[in-house]
């Protein structure tokens, strides 16, 4: 039974950060809103998983509005916005595919170093998950920084509070509903307030390239 | 008893790639609602080509003569140094996964020389690319065997298959199934099928593996089309065999045997099916975004080693 | 042995020319390497050092001595070894020299050369390895700057002379902090001395050992020197160099690291392994990009040294964290690797030489079709292609595998920075390997295949006797050390056990004809898939021939999709074969692109002439060597202003460095 539990949580932490490097291989914006989708999906199931085995019956519920929340309506969200700004793909990024790709990878293994001691310590059958959490904390923030195009740094910041979620709830089986709903509404704050920059900047420049910010300086 | 079952093993080989190929290309007819020639019609093809007039360029050297043979020889080297039916094989000695994956760069290498020996451009261009892909392909291909070697001990072939046939629940694991991913991107890299090399393509610009082998006819062509196809039933039988074992016979008994065919011939068709449904969905990728798709199965094969050692 | 130089470089000296000199420099340096050869492999194999000193020469720092043991053996084996074929093939290589160079200065400098190369393994005092070290490197600045009607190679040998003796200080500071707690400079007293040495100037000896040795073997970023003065330097010379001076490095990093101090903190190791594998990967991507035949030979012998430098790292590594057996697999292999190199590369450069005597130029884009003109220059070229690639039965695939196979261990280690090191170490070690394929495809494909590009390969013509017996020595020495990979393997070991702690009962590396690894992890047998495929190649021969042989083979032209004529314009170059692997290294790379389009006066849709430039500067030299001259020749500038000419100033100077000297008598009595 416990190997069965640690078997399938670093599956579902492996997929999470599968989908994660999505957002480094594909190119269109489609792609990235489907990977995120589909990532918080299997999160949501990954903290059922925990709830199940870790007989906690809280996490049902964290794991129902992740679904709900990150698997359903953000992504519809997302995809209005992605209508309305038209289909801008990430054509050039500071990093190229295969560079970021040989950049991730490495920082999987970073994260493989840094967790290190952590897993050490940890006497759940979960802790093998924990560097491929952390992983994903490191590559969503290097896709923040390497791509142009805001929705995809938009993207990538909703990837890195999966990546924290996960992190968390691998490392202590979960945290308190009550913390989990206020984050979640925090996200959806920042989610909401993030949308109206965007279509700011889209107005402004008629492109969602970040780098136009600059031309502010004028 | 174990040579003879060596050398069964060889000529099961030779004689089932031909259909192999054939087996892909009918089901890719099918799902594109043609008919398609039938599934052993590469057997024709080859025997009608052993028949025919061979036409060597007038630039080339000895060395496009010989390299058919090298090429032939090394894919057949390799057939008999993988477990396809039985485990442990007498030859196992001779050479483990690393000999196996040199053996076929070997046959990469002088095929690329033969490409290039005629002076045309399309055989420097497809030597060129086919380089270039083995090249970025290999180390995705060594971290894969590493990911396999730690989990059982030791690159050899025969025990990786012992170990996981001992420890069904190391199937599920990360570490092997991220491999499988990885070794399957690179399996469609290196046997010249989409989203890398079209096979059934007649435009040069578009050729890696066909550009390097237009110059080539009659029986040279012949040993190296056949040489292509033990090529693919190799990489398969690999996949198969290694990542899920069961059915390869440990005991010599004619039961067990006969069982291992089977088992192997249902692998190989599933396979076909999900190479033949990906060849009909995907497009082919430029040449110059492969290098990235290499990048994603060098990243998967570097999840695999992590997640080894990170079980342990 | 020592006869044998002696009569070599007397000989030359003292000879008029013509083939006679030429025929003594040969005979001397063949004897010369035989008799270091034998006399490396009754101490390998018997076990016993073998000792002279001469205290009364020299006698200020403790004179000459020599000593010759095991791991100097190995290395004064590796010079004899290549000594031969590089003697017979210089007889005749040499005679395009007539009349345009002294070639008694260059059978003399490169007897002095081998000589004093020989003596550094057996040196055992610190002055006898400085000496024989300078005595090396002048030597070989001599020879590079032979062929001085050059235009390259004057610069190519300043800048050879600098950064070897830049190396040379370096090394010496490091011997200097080693014998600072010992009694005498022999290396006997400093083995002992260096128990008694703190960490940190065990660190620092360590460092000043790698910079200085480093710069001699090769490694990134002291690696400048190699890519100018390889090609400078004539064909023999530059195997000799390629093969053996550049292994010296090693065997001195070898001395100081493992013998002398006895290993370190596993971050030593860490450190080798991230250096090596920087320098692989460098070279190998530079050694793509290079149409000069000669200079693509150079940066792959940085890639090499590289892997070497891998395998070392990978011993001091496990030393460091005491996992003594494996230590030792990893240094074997990597000396193995290093033996097969000296092998391989300088039957290359022969080869490139061959190229070079019968065509007149170096550069791959006007080369080709040379396999019909020099038939035997390119089969052994091709014995050198398949090695280096790394492809089986030959020596470079078993040394690459008992490199990957001495990696393994490491990354089921527990220690926190290791596996994850192990994992990137096998990743470069692949991706060379795959790289380097490619790059000897171009090399072979181009120089060798196809239709000649210019007048000049179209007229070349085979090399002479000795030039094609020196190869086939070397061809034949590949194939050996591939096959014969379960007796060398021991031998190696041998070489190395009772240094530092590796164990001294070396364990056995398989038998039969069949090398496995002493854990017993894997197993292969470079013999067996030799004569696999041999057989597999004969059956397959006969049965076509016997089956399938209804026509004779007809000559006809290469298919041209409609074209009427084909010209060699129309054949891949060199520069096109690496242009996808450039393309996807591109970063790396940050090629320039100059284009100039000259359009017509009247109007600007049509173009008179294009033209294109694109050129790979390679980015240390543009970012840390440009600079660093620059900053040199401006201090340099400022140190001529000490340098007055007046007879005053230069007293003055004398008096001042007095005054000093007496003040410190003051400070410090006694």
């Amino acid at each position: 039974m416990d190997s069965l539990f640690s078997q399938l949580s670093v599956l579902g932490s492996s997929l999470v950060l599968l989908f994660g490097l999505i957002l480094l291989w594909r190119r269109g914006i489609s792609a990235y809103v489907g990977a995120f989708a589909a990532q918080s999906m299997v999160l949501s199931a990954v903290i059922a998983i925990v709830g199940y085995f870790g007989n906690d019956h809280e996490l049902y519920w964290v794991a129902g509005t992740l679904f709900l929340l990150k698997g359903l309506v953000i992504p519809r969200l997302l995809r209005r916005m992605e209508r309305r700004f038209a289909v801008e793909r990430e054509m050039e990024p500071y990093v190229n595919t295969a560079s970021s790709l040989v950049v991730s990878g490495l920082l999987v293994l970073f994260g493989y170093m840094v967790t290190r001691p952590l897993v050490g310590l940890s006497q759940l059958p979960t802790r093998a998950g924990m560097p491929l959490a952390m992983g994903l904390v490191l590559v969503s923030l290097f896709v923040v920084i390497s791509r142009k195009k805001a929705l995809t740094q938009v993207i990538g910041f909703l990837m890195l509070e999966n990546g924290l979620a996960l992190l968390a709830v691998l490392g202590t089986y979960g945290i308190p509903l009550i913390v989990e709903l206020g984050v979640a509404l925090d996200v959806l704050m920042g989610f909401l307030v993030m949308q109206i920059f965007v279509y700011r900047i889209h107005e402004t420049f008629e492109s969602i390239d970040v780098e136009q910010l600059n031309r502010l300086r004028y | 008893m174990g040579y003879v079952l060596e050398v069964a093993q060889a000529a099961l080989a030779l004689a089932l790639a031909p259909g192999l190929a054939g087996l892909i290309r009918w089901l890719k007819a099918r799902l594109q609602n043609r008919r398609g020639a039938p599934v052993w019609q590469p057997y024709w093809e080859l025997a009608k080509l052993f028949q025919k007039e061979v036409v060597v360029s007038s630039n080339a050297s000895w060395l496009f003569r010989a390299a058919p043979f090298i090429v032939f020889a090394s894919t057949t080297a390799v057939t008999f140094l993988v477990p396809i039916l039985a485990v442990p094989l007498p030859f196992d000695g001779l050479g483990d996964l690393l000999v196996v994956v040199y053996l076929l760069l070997l046959s990469t290498f002088f095929l690329s020389l033969g490409g290039l020996d005629p002076g045309s451009p399309f055989g420097g261009m497809g030597a060129s690319r086919e380089m270039t892909v083995a090249a970025l392909a290999e180390p995705t291909v060594a971290l894969a065997i590493f990911a396999l070697a730690l989990a059982a001990g030791s690159t050899n072939l025969g025990q990786i298959v012992a170990r996981t046939m001992a420890d069904p629940g190391a199937f599920l694991s990360p570490g092997h199934l991220l491999a499988f991913g990885a070794l399957f991107i690179v399996t469609l890299a290196e046997t010249g099928r989409l989203p890398i090399d079209n096979p059934a393509t007649h435009l040069e610009l578009t050729m890696i593996h066909e550009a390097m082998v237009l110059e080539y006819s009659g029986r040279y062509l012949a040993l190296i089309e056949w040489a292509a196809a033990v090529k693919l039933f190799i990489f398969f039988a690999l996949l198969g065999n290694l990542f899920i074992p069961w059915g390869v016979s440990v005991v010599l008994t004619p039961t067990t045997v006969a069982v291992a065919v089977a088992s192997l011939l249902v692998k190989l068709v599933v396979l076909a099916a999900v190479v033949a449904v990906l060849e009909t969905r995907i497009a082919k990728l430029r040449l110059f975004r492969v290098p990235e798709l290499l990048s994603v199965s060098f990243v998967l094969a570097l999840l695999a080693v992590t997640s080894s050692f990170l079980l342990k | 042995m020592l006869g044998g130089y002696g009569v070599g470089a007397v000989g030359a000296l003292l000879m008029p020319g013509g083939r006679a000199g030429r025929g003594i420099a040969a005979f001397g340096m063949v004897w010369g390497g035989a008799a270091g050869l034998a006399l490396s492999l009754q101490v390998l194999l018997g076990g016993a050092a073998f000792t002279l000193e001469v205290p009364t020469l020299l006698s200020i720092a403790d004179g000459l001595a020599f000593r010759l043991d095991a791991l100097g053996a190995f290395f004064l084996g590796l010079v004899g070894l290549l000594a031969i074929p590089c003697g017979v093939y210089g007889f005749e290589y040499v005679g395009a020299y007539e009349g345009r160079y002294s070639l008694r200065l260059l059978g003399a400098m490169l007897n002095m050369f081998l000589l004093t190369m020989s003596l550094v393994p057996c040196a055992d005092n610190v002055l006898t390895f400085l000496l024989m070290w300078e005595g090396m490197s002048l030597t070989s600045y001599f020879l590079v700057l032979t062929e001085a009607d050059e235009p390259d190679t004057i610069a190519a040998a300043g800048w050879y002379l600098a950064m070897t003796h830049v190396g040379l200080a370096l090394a010496l500071a490091g011997f200097l902090i080693l014998a600072a707690n010992a009694t005498t400079t022999a290396f006997g007293d400093l083995r002992t001395a260096a128990a008694s040495l703190t960490p940190a100037m065990r660190n620092t000896v360590f460092l000043l050992a790698l910079a200085g040795f480093g710069s001699k073997a090769g490694i990134v970023p002291l690696h400048v020197w190699l890519p100018r003065a390889h090609p400078a330097a004539p064909s023999h010379v530059s195997a000799l160099m390629s093969g053996v001076m550049i292994k010296l490095g090693v065997y001195g990093l070898l001395r100081i690291g493992l013998d002398l101090l006895g290993g370190g903190p596993a971050w030593w190791g860490a450190l080798l392994i991230g250096l090596g594998a920087l320098s692989a990967v460098v070279g190998v991507l530079y050694a793509l990009m290079e149409n000069d035949l000669k200079r693509l030979l150079a940066y792959s012998s940085v890639e090499n040294i590289g892997l070497v430098f891998i395998g070392l790292g990978a011993g001091f590594l496990f030393l460091g964290l005491d996992a003594t057996a494996a230590a030792l697999v990893a240094f074997a292999a990597a000396l193995y690797h290093a033996l097969n190199h000296a092998a391989f590369k300088s039957l290359l450069f022969l080869g490139a030489g061959s190229v070079l005597h019968a065509t007149r130029t170096r550069d791959m884009n006007r080369l080709g079709g040379l396999i019909r003109g020099l038939p035997w220059t390119a089969a052994f070229f091709l014995v050198g292609a398949l090695a280096i690639a790394g492809l089986p039965p030959l020596n470079g695939f078993v040394s690459e595998w008992l490199l990957f196979q001495s990696l393994l261990p490491g990354i089921e280690s527990r220690a926190p920075m290791v596996a994850p090191l192990m994992t990137l170490a096998v990743s470069v070690l692949a991706l060379t390997a795959g790289l380097a394929a490619a790059g000897f495809v171009k090399a072979f494909g181009i120089t060798f295949l196809a239709i000649p590009r210019s007048p000049a390969a179209e007229c070349a013509h085979e090399a002479p006797v000795s030039m094609r017996v020196g190869m086939g020595i070397l061809a034949v020495a590949c194939a050996v050390f591939g096959l014969a990979a379960v007796v060398v393997m021991p031998a190696l070991a041998a070489a190395l056990a009772g240094s530092a702690r590796l164990p001294v009962p070396v364990p056995g590396f398989g038998s039969g004809v069949s090398l496995s690894m002493p854990s017993g992890f894997a197993r292969m047998s470079p013999t067996l898939v030799a004569l696999g495929l041999i057989l597999i190649t004969g059956a397959a021969w006969l049965v076509v021939r016997l089956f399938a042989s209804r026509w004779p083979v007809r000559v006809s032209a290469t298919w041209g999709c409609g074209r009427v004529v084909q010209t060699p314009r129309m054949e891949y170059t060199s520069t096109a074969f690496a242009e996808p692997l450039r393309r996807v290294f591109a970063e790396l790379y940050r090629p320039t692109q100059d284009l100039s389009i000259d359009f017509h006066p009247e109007s600007r849709y049509f173009v008179q002439s294009i033209e294109y430039r694109s050129e790979i500067v390679p980015w240390f030299e543009r970012y840390l060597y440009a600079p660093l001259v620059t900053r040199v020749r401006r201090w340099s500038i400022w140190v001529r202003a000490l340098q007055s000419g007046s007879a005053h100033a230069y007293l003055t100077y004398l008096v001042i460095a007095l005054l000093g000297l007496l003040t410190l008598l003051i400070v410090r009595p006694g």
